[in-house]
């Protein structure tokens, strides 16, 4: 009898979210997030562009699979020439693997000759946990409408050998192909892969 | 179960001797390649493993990793005609980091692989098996994806299995879960994901968790409420977004490293039923809930045993010298605060003997489980005892040293008188503790040892509020009869407790247990009325006569099983199999009935009810000399394992006819009827 009121109660304490999950095809999470360069980035600001958002941890195997490759610039170069702005995120928490401050996160974009709009510090896992961002890499797609259009993995191989990179189907360009030609997305959800996001717990 | 889990890992330790393996360079997590057999058989399926030893702090993954990671791969390159299985996995741990699920392996563990080898191969023919196998290996801050190229020769042989291979091979597919006999029905409603899986109401569960193999039902880290409703056991748990799938395949967790494989299909799910558990005590919160519980119940205890007779004359005492001496404020407070200190540490104390004595006990394999009968038996004495005592049947003898210790004065004195009172003076603190003891071995560690601290807070909280509020100490009650009508009006909940327990009792293991159990409380009150009576009587060694009782009483406890057979049942129980006894018999001539359950199979129970455990079936095979005999697979027997392999069966059902005079078996279906089985022969 104790033990079942424990779990009951236990139970009900415990229904509350730790992570949010954003729903496919309704509004974004909106967010306002410090970048490597001092500016504020507010995705309600972003209204009529499209949006990517990118998480990163330099420290990933997972995610220099696709950075070493060149894989994650090249995404961003496509993503670029159709007119997308580009926020990679970093949610790790001090202490954590890949927690950068700005100058360490500017030192990676340009060593990395990556080419994001910017880079998110986002140190207290605010915009990561509103998401529900749950690996390294993780990708987020939304459209002009503020909608949120896919979320999930880079593509279909979830490994970090980088020689599997050559054949994967990239979900994030596949679905911005599809978004601009006005189609509905064919895989707007995929099981993400990767070294999770090093949250504060 | 526990026996077997330790002969796996020990086997694991081992593993590293054995003549065909390959083994890859240090890696956090070390992976060797092990075959059951090096001369396999032509035709014939060999099974290898790939055996995983993390490094301390190091985890490897499941199929499906959870939130983040990866799972296991093998690449092979094998002769001609050589095929490989996939890879398996053993039941899964949880392991939440950062909010974020993780479903792994923090101990060795081994992939069984099952390899068949294709008809017609000369025999010394040699079989080059390579394979590169890719894992992630990670600790809570960071992971590595580490790779080994793997290779071992296998020589077509006659298959035979060496003593020590075959072991290990067991203890690898003892750890995999089991294939559940019938489907599960799933149903997302209201936002939440309900599952639905056959499991007889007369399997004990522990802490039953749904891993998922198929992504997107649920949200991984969130926790599971799981209730049983007779023979379902239902999973309960927040769904993810928008989650709609044709099929959820996974193992569900009964037991640690125990588990059913699934397949659920959209179905009906019914509602209510009886909570086992919620959530997982790795969520941080529900450990935090429990404790915070047990703490206010044993804190409420504890002021109860207030006004028990032997505790209240102590405080009333210090209260009234307290009083008298007209002392400063703050020397009572520190009197008061010395006193809370010794009864809270005695308590604490005694918490902390009771954890180290249950660990031992978890070593030694005791399982505290409020499922077990017997354990639900114990406590039914127990509480019986109590509640026989506070309704004055007999006394409890008092301890009598640490008295002098606490009639000195001063912040001792006070310190002294709380260990007084909340040890020495047992005669009525006892039994509560006794009760407390009971809950704390079901509990997890943190919330038992609270249930011990609060216990003792409560205790001391009175004489606290005295030391601090001085107008309270004129309103204390003097000590008198009416603490004797207090201690006997607490016995009526106590027996109330004991009704519920035996109703517990009955519900698990049947009327006849549950006579059982009473006629023990019986005996056992009997025992302490006649001690009781000699006691009053002030007769020396007064227990002496009533000491046999209570010891029968007690040896009710380990013979109380799980389901009291009938004679019909009996009848058919028949004899445990085994191979050798089985060609024994065969080689009699005999008919024989094998058939194989497992205690999670719900088709099992239901025609062991419905149709084997029938007296009519019992008489015609009494009559035709049918030797019944039974294979229980509950725990995965390695024999068993093979027996089925061999009939290339995954699991139970299997129900087997071998006539009288030889002959291949006839194998039944798996729904019987008693016509069935009475036409047998």
């Amino acid at each position: 009898m104790i033990r079942t009121t424990i779990a009951l109660t236990a139970a009900i304490v415990l229904a509350a979210p730790a992570l949010a999950t954003a729903r496919i095809g309704a509004s974004a999470p909106d967010f306002t997030a410090l970048d490597s360069n001092g500016k504020t980035v507010t995705l309600s600001s972003l209204r009529g562009k499209t949006v990517v958002l990118e998480w990163n941890n330099p420290g990933c195997p997972f995610v220099q699979k696709h950075y070493a490759s060149g894989n994650m610039q090249k995404t961003q170069a496509a993503a670029a020439k159709a007119g997308v702005v580009w926020l990679t995120v970093n949610s790790g928490a001090p202490g954590k693997q890949g927690h950068m401050d700005a100058a360490a996160a500017n030192a990676f974009v340009s060593k990395a000759a990556a080419a994001p709009a910017a880079y998110l510090l986002d140190a207290k896992g605010n915009v990561g946990k509103a998401f529900g961002a749950r690996t390294t890499p993780e990708l987020v797609l939304i459209d002009p409408k503020g909608r949120l259009v896919y979320q999930g993995a880079i593509d279909d191989r979830p490994t970090a050998n980088p020689a599997d990179i050559k054949g994967a189907r990239n979900h994030l360009l596949a679905a911005l192909g599809e978004l601009k030609a006005g189609k509905p997305i064919s895989l707007a959800e995929s099981k993400p892969y990767g070294c999770s996001v090093k949250y504060a717990s | 179960m526990l026996l077997l889990r330790l002969f796996a890992g020990l086997i694991l330790l081992c593993a590293g001797a054995l003549p065909v393996a390959a083994r890859a360079a240090p890696a956090n997590i070390a992976a060797a390649l092990v075959a059951e057999s090096s001369r396999p058989a032509a035709g014939q399926p060999v099974w290898l493993a790939f055996v995983m030893k993390p490094a301390p702090t190091w985890h490897g993954y499941w199929k499906n990793p959870g939130d983040a990671g990866m799972e296991t791969r093998a690449e092979w390159t094998l002769p001609e005609g050589v095929k490989a299985g996939p890879l398996l996995y053993p039941v899964p741990e949880r392991l939440i980091v950062g909010g974020l699920m993780n479903y792994v392996y923090e101990r060795d563990y081994a992939h069984p692989v099952r390899l068949d080898l294709p008809a017609g191969l000369a025999p010394g023919t040699k079989l080059p098996i390579r394979v590169r196998l890719d894992w992630l290996a990670c600790t809570h801050e960071i992971c590595v994806p580490e790779k080994a190229e793997l290779a071992i020769e296998l020589i077509v042989g006659d298959g035979a299995i060496l003593p020590p291979d075959r072991a290990l091979f067991d203890g690898f597919r003892a750890a995999l879960p089991k294939p559940l006999d019938q489907p599960a029905t799933f149903a997302f409603e209201g936002g939440r994901f309900r599952l639905a899986v056959p499991v007889p109401a007369g399997m004990a569960v522990s802490q039953p968790y749904f891993y998922p193999l198929t992504d997107g039902a649920i949200d991984y880290a969130k926790p599971q409420i799981a209730r049983r409703s007779g023979d379902l056991l239902v999973i309960d748990a927040p769904a993810r977004a928008d989650a709609a799938l044709t099929a959820v395949d996974g193992v569900l967790a009964l037991d640690k490293g125990f588990g059913l494989s699934l397949r659920a299909e959209p179905g009906p799910v019914p509602t209510g039923g009886v909570l086992i558990e919620a959530g997982d005590e790795t969520a941080g919160a529900g450990l935090f809930v429990t404790i915070l519980l047990s703490f206010a119940a044993a804190l409420l205890g504890g002021v109860i045993l207030n006004v028990m007779p032997c505790v209240f004359p102590i405080i009333s005492l210090k209260a009234l010298s307290l009083a008298r001496a007209g002392e400063t404020t703050a020397h009572a407070r520190r009197e008061a605060l010395a006193y809370a200190a010794g009864v809270i540490l005695v308590c604490a104390l005694l918490g902390g003997a009771l954890l180290a004595l249950r660990s031992g006990g978890e070593a030694v394999g005791w399982a505290f489980q409020l499922q077990d009968p017997r354990v639900s038996l114990a406590l039914l004495l127990l509480v019986a005892m109590i509640g026989f005592n506070l309704a004055g049947l007999f006394e409890l003898p008092a301890l009598s040293f640490g008295g002098r210790l606490a009639e000195r004065g001063g912040i001792g004195g006070a310190f002294w008188t709380g260990v007084l009172a909340a040890f020495v003076a047992t005669p009525c603190t006892g039994p509560f503790m006794a009760g407390a003891l009971g809950a704390a071995l079901l509990l997890p560690g943190a919330a038992a040892l609270a249930i011990f601290v609060g216990l003792g807070l409560g205790i001391a909280l009175p004489f606290l509020l005295l030391g601090f509020i001085p107008a309270l100490r004129r309103r204390l009650p003097r000590p008198g009869p009416w603490m004797d009508s207090a201690r006997r009006i607490l016995s009526v909940p106590m027996f109330a407790t004991a009704l519920g327990l035996a109703w517990i009792v009955g519900r698990q293991a049947g009327v006849d247990a549950m006579a059982i159990g009473l006629c023990a409380v019986a005996l056992g009150a009997l025992g302490l009325w006649w001690g009781g009576e000699r006691q009053r009587r002030g007769r020396r060694h007064a227990w002496l006569p009533a000491l046999p009782l209570l010891v029968a009483a007690l040896l009710f406890v380990p013979f109380l099983s799980r389901e009291t057979p009938s004679a019909a049942a009996k009848q058919m129980l028949g004899e445990t199999f085994s191979e050798s006894r089985l060609a024994a018999l065969r080689g009699e001539n005999k008919p024989v009935f094998l058939y194989f359950t497992a205690d999670w199979c719900l088709t099992c129970k239901v025609n062991e009810k419905a149709a084997i455990e029938r007296d009519e079936v019992g008489q015609a095979f009494a009559g035709k000399g049918i030797v019944t005999m039974v294979g229980d697979w509950t725990s995965g027997d390695p024999e068993i394992s093979r027996f089925l392999a061999e009939r290339r069966r995954a699991g139970v059902p299997l129900y087997l006819f071998y006539p009288a005079g030889g002959g291949e078996p006839i194998e039944l279906p798996q729904l019987l009827t008693p016509s069935m089985l009475t036409a047998l022969g």
